[in-house]
């Protein structure tokens, strides 16, 4: 998970990999992932998303490709 | 073990990444909560299987308590004078969120190591058109955590 100057260098970075490019995710869009995921994280009853939530969030901020869905990300 | 003593152990390990952007030790955890050692290993192996924590193979070692991490990364957060280490992108916008305060992320280009450093309030970034990039799905980011 890295920052990224460009789509251009991202494009590069997996070119060198020879792996696929995946979603492309803007700073306003982080920012909303990292306070739904992140801003309670101090407080004694927060606890992280569950799958199902998961997907709802992403979708909510324009990330709907299935590269974002946990599928069978089960847990606790 | 118990519910109660996981949510104190975590609280307890949150609350020292956030005031000293270090990794608590086992005498730390136990000089917030009173419990003792056995019992704040099991917390934390319980705080581990909710995806809350990623423990060295010791069991007690924190590597990372998302978004801040237990080892020096290049993802640097600043706030209020401290100096964070977070595990990822994310976790360094990660680590503004969850301290709810002003803070200034520096890292990297993933491609050329340019330097990237960005102002962050408490509303998020100011403008870039800087990118994040995820390269493992969703599904598989627990699979290898430090991998991802």
């Amino acid at each position: 998970m890295l920052f990224f100057r460009s789509e251009e260098r991202v494009r590069a970075w997996c070119a060198a990999r020879n792996v696929t490019p995946r979603p492309l995710v803007t700073m306003p869009q982080l920012w909303k992932m990292s306070v739904t995921w992140y801003s309670t994280r101090l407080e004694g009853e927060s606890r992280r998303p569950q799958p199902g939530e998961i997907r709802g969030i992403f979708a909510s901020i324009g990330l709907d490709d299935p590269f974002w869905d946990p599928l069978s990300d089960t847990f606790g | 073990m118990s519910a109660e003593e996981d949510v104190r152990v975590k609280v307890a390990v949150y609350r020292h990444f956030a005031d000293t952007a270090r990794r608590p030790e086992i005498a730390d955890i136990a000089a917030r909560t009173g419990l003792d050692h056995g019992r704040i290993r099991a917390a934390l192996a319980s705080l581990r299987a909710q995806r809350l924590l990623l423990l060295e193979p010791d069991g007690e070692t924190i590597r990372m308590a998302p978004p801040f991490s237990g080892v020096p990364t290049v993802h640097q957060v600043e706030v209020n004078g401290i100096a964070y280490s977070a595990n990822c992108a994310w976790d360094a916008l990660g680590v503004v969120a969850s301290l709810q305060q002003a803070g200034r992320v520096r890292s990297e280009c993933g491609q050329t190591g340019e330097p990237f450093e960005i102002a962050v309030g408490r509303d998020g970034p100011e403008p870039t058109s800087w990118l994040f990039h995820c390269l493992v799905p969703a599904a598989q980011w627990w699979s290898d955590l430090v991998f991802t």
